[in-house]
């Protein structure tokens, strides 16, 4: 009887998080699924079934196909870029001998920001008649930032790097500060020097701050939609175009819900495998460190 | 005890959901006659109710408000309820989501020809000539010229169309006199020979700057670059696409993109982000839509003194005088899935806004977009408002030469192919025109054929 009461507990407990699952995930994921095997626009009264067709269109798409490609150009770009600047910047901080609080805030605060409001902001410091072109020309390099195939997408994996290294530093810095002391001091005594101390010492004890990291950023290259829809529209050509914008654009301008469907589950199929492709690797490493 | 206390949780449980599917009911909550009657307060009395959905756009909203303070006070027995259509992610996409929602309004602005046309398809709009009074609407209105291109292809007119933007070209005189041109050009040959001269004073400006040029995905801005190009190019002689056939005058289509590929060539358009580059007089050219015109005054009071409007140029073989425009129009349609009883009460609202010219002025007045009447530049109603406001006029008075877009559901697919396959690569010099105009002609009838 008083299992039974535990149990009760538990799923009351549970009930909250268990409703807003039901309501706001596993209802809409059936729904998409549903529309994902329709023509349906949601508004007229006859729903036409076309088997698996959405799937074939989405698979031939060169906009998915750019989505497919894109999300990987943006992680190998900017999963080591932020790895690198948010550890960098989390061992400076963390070597302050005082203010470090400051510093934490002040560099968390690209974070809080809107991306909205930070988009705005590089679009009229990188506009071609901006105080920052208008100079570049004047000694003779004339860069078009939203539309040259190399210069978009590290604008745009810039931005991204910026708003999340401020927030993985949080994550490092919490990680360094778990690294015993006398670690250091011992391999000091042993005559290591500071390279060494870094690649064999904090590196792996860093393991499972940077094992977060990565799963977090692989994850978020599959869902950047406001940087390039705000910058890019997706181009120059397909060069920035991601799984969220195909998704965006299919669903909400060209009101074809079950195509868009069919691309939100083939990216969330793709997400998922990616993940855990990354997530099998990053373990790998860490079993060199005897993590896990 | 432990009975007591699945009780007690059960209890708690049962609150929980309830106050979740309140929340939820809250969400699309929705004003109908029965509600009206059982609500009480300030609708108690009213013998119908309906709500009307406003452009997201400041201006229209108090338009609408105001229409419908005045009109509830001369019919207490009606309720309206007026609110701006949810702009995220866009006004097609939230009046989508609020027909699967069951949630439509029974009446709704801001639509234009191709949405009416997805919406007369999903049967969720009504035929308004069948309603009682639209024949004297459209006289009274003296709109029959301007109904005629929104008759949809079952030859039902599902909207009325509210205000009509025929589109035009500004050019910055300034700049044009100081490259020693007195005259708007107005053949291809002579902007383009103004564009040269324009760029041999200034090397760093160019004819015709905006970031719209160089982008796909923003369909609509075809509307504004090669559409209504190609709309002067024919005259207005022969649509683009008509119901889901190609028809597009191969010749014209070839002029236009065979213009845009000498802009190119001669270093005269900049396809890029910049910021207001006809403003701050980057570029001496561009597409100018009555909604510029309240931004000039407030951030370059000098501005509209210096530009002359014009419709768009033409090929060297064809008539200026010929010209036509793209019209930027958007209309009213009522909604299927309201009662009977809303969409009779929503009508007789909009026929009581239109039939009367001075709600059109106030209109004008409040929005600056002209009214879609065939009087609009000559009926004295509104001719101390365009003695006031010159440069509204031309809008006005070019728009029997203005063309809508086009009724093809499947809009968004094929304006992007036409920037996808045609304007943007001819802008960025990646195709020739012929190429750019056989693919886009490849596209366009394989996407029509789906």
């Amino acid at each position: 009887m008083k299992d039974k009461s535990i149990t009760i507990k538990g799923w009351l407990f549970a009930s909250p998080y268990l409703i807003y699952t039901v309501v706001f995930f596993l209802i809409p994921v059936i729904g998409a699924l549903f529309l994902t095997v329709t023509d349906w626009n949601m508004m007229s009264p006859d729903i036409k079934f076309v088997n698996l067709d959405n799937f074939i269109s989405a698979v031939k798409s060169p906009e998915v196909q750019a989505a497919f490609i894109v999300s990987y150009k943006f992680m190998a770009i900017i999963l080591p870029t932020t790895l690198i600047l948010s550890v960098g910047q989390a061992m400076l901080i963390n070597s302050l001998p005082k203010y470090k609080n400051v510093f934490l805030v002040g560099y968390f605060l690209p974070y809080l920001a809107s991306g909205v409001a930070i988009a705005l902001v590089i679009k009229g410091v990188l506009a071609y008649n901006s105080v920052v072109n208008v100079w570049l020309r004047s000694i003779g390099i004339a860069i078009d930032w939203f539309n040259h195939p190399i210069f978009t997408p590290l604008v745009i994996a810039f931005m991204i790097t910026w708003k999340f290294s401020a927030y993985y530093i949080l994550i490092i810095i919490s990680g360094l500060e778990s690294i015993p002391k006398e670690i250091y001091e011992a391999a000091k005594i042993d005559g290591a020097k500071s390279w060494t101390t870094f690649w064999k010492i904090t590196v792996p004890m860093l393991y499972p701050a940077l094992y977060t990291i990565v799963i977090l950023t692989s994850g978020w290259m599959f869902s950047i939609f406001g940087e390039p829809y705000l910058l890019s529209r997706g181009g120059p050509g397909y060069g920035t175009y991601t799984w969220q914008l195909s998704i965006y654009f299919n669903a909400f301008q060209r009101l074809s819900a079950g195509y868009a469907s069919a691309v939100a589950i083939i990216a969330a199929i793709v997400t998922f495998a990616s993940v855990l492709i990354i997530k099998r690797l990053a373990r790998g490493w860490g079993r060199k460190y005897g993590w896990e | 005890m432990n009975k007591i206390n699945v009780k007690r949780y059960g209890a708690f449980l049962l609150v929980l959901l309830m106050g979740f599917s309140i929340a939820l009911t809250g969400c699309g909550a929705k004003i109908t006659s029965s509600d009206a009657k059982a609500t009480g307060g300030t609708i108690e009395n009213s013998a119908v109710s309906f709500e009307f959905w406003s452009a997201p756009n400041p201006t229209q909203d108090k338009f609408w408000k105001g229409m419908a303070e005045e009109y509830m006070k001369q019919n207490p027995n009606v309720k309206i309820k007026v609110s701006s259509i949810p702009e995220k992610p866009s006004s097609e996409a939230a009046i989508q989501a609020a027909i699967a929602a069951k949630s439509a309004p029974a009446a709704s602005e801001n639509i234009m020809r191709s949405f009416a046309a997805t919406l007369y398809q999903s049967k969720a709009i009504v035929p308004l000539n069948k309603i009682d009074g639209w024949d004297k609407l459209v006289e009274t209105r003296k709109m029959a010229d301007s109904v005629k291109p929104w008759k949809l292809s079952d030859g039902n007119q599902y909207v009325m169309p509210i205000y009509n933007n025929a589109m035009q070209f500004g050019w910055r005189m300034d700049l044009l006199k100081e490259a020693g041109i007195t005259e708007v050009p107005k053949t291809y040959s002579q902007v383009i020979e103004a564009g040269k001269k324009i760029k041999a004073k200034y090397p760093d400006k160019f004819l015709w700057a905006s970031q719209d040029l160089g982008r796909a995905d923003d369909w609509w801005t075809r509307w504004f670059d090669f559409l209504m190009l190609y709309d002067a190019a024919t005259g207005g002689k022969t649509d683009f696409i008509e119901g889901t056939k190609l028809v597009a005058d191969d010749k014209a289509a070839l002029e236009v993109l065979t213009f845009l590929s000498e802009l190119q060539k001669n270093n005269l358009l900049l396809p890029s982000q910049a910021t207001d580059p006809f403003e701050t007089g980057l570029g001496a050219f561009a597409t100018v839509g009555p909604w510029s015109l309240p931004t000039w005054k407030e951030k370059y009071p000098d501005l509209l003194s210096n530009v002359e409007l014009t419709l768009p140029p033409v090929p060297d073989s064809v008539n200026p005088a010929d010209s036509k425009t793209f019209a930027d129009a958007k209309g009213i349609v009522i909604y299927a899935s309201v009662p009977e009883e809303q969409q009779k009460a929503a009508w007789e609202f909009i026929k009581w806004v239109f039939s009367n010219p001075d709600n059109d002025l106030k209109w004008l007045q409040e929005t600056n977009l002209p009214p879609a009447r065939d009087d609009t530049a000559t009926n004295p109603a509104f001719k101390d408002f365009f003695d006031q406001n010159p440069a509204l006029k031309k809008f006005a008075e070019a728009i029997p030469n203005s063309i809508p877009p086009m009724d093809n559901d499947k809009i968004v697919d094929l304006q992007t192919i036409m920037g996808r396959e045609g304007v943007v690569p001819v802008v960025n010099g990646q195709k020739d025109p012929e190429t750019a105009w056989k693919d886009m002609k490849k596209a366009l009838q394989d996407a029509l054929a789906k």
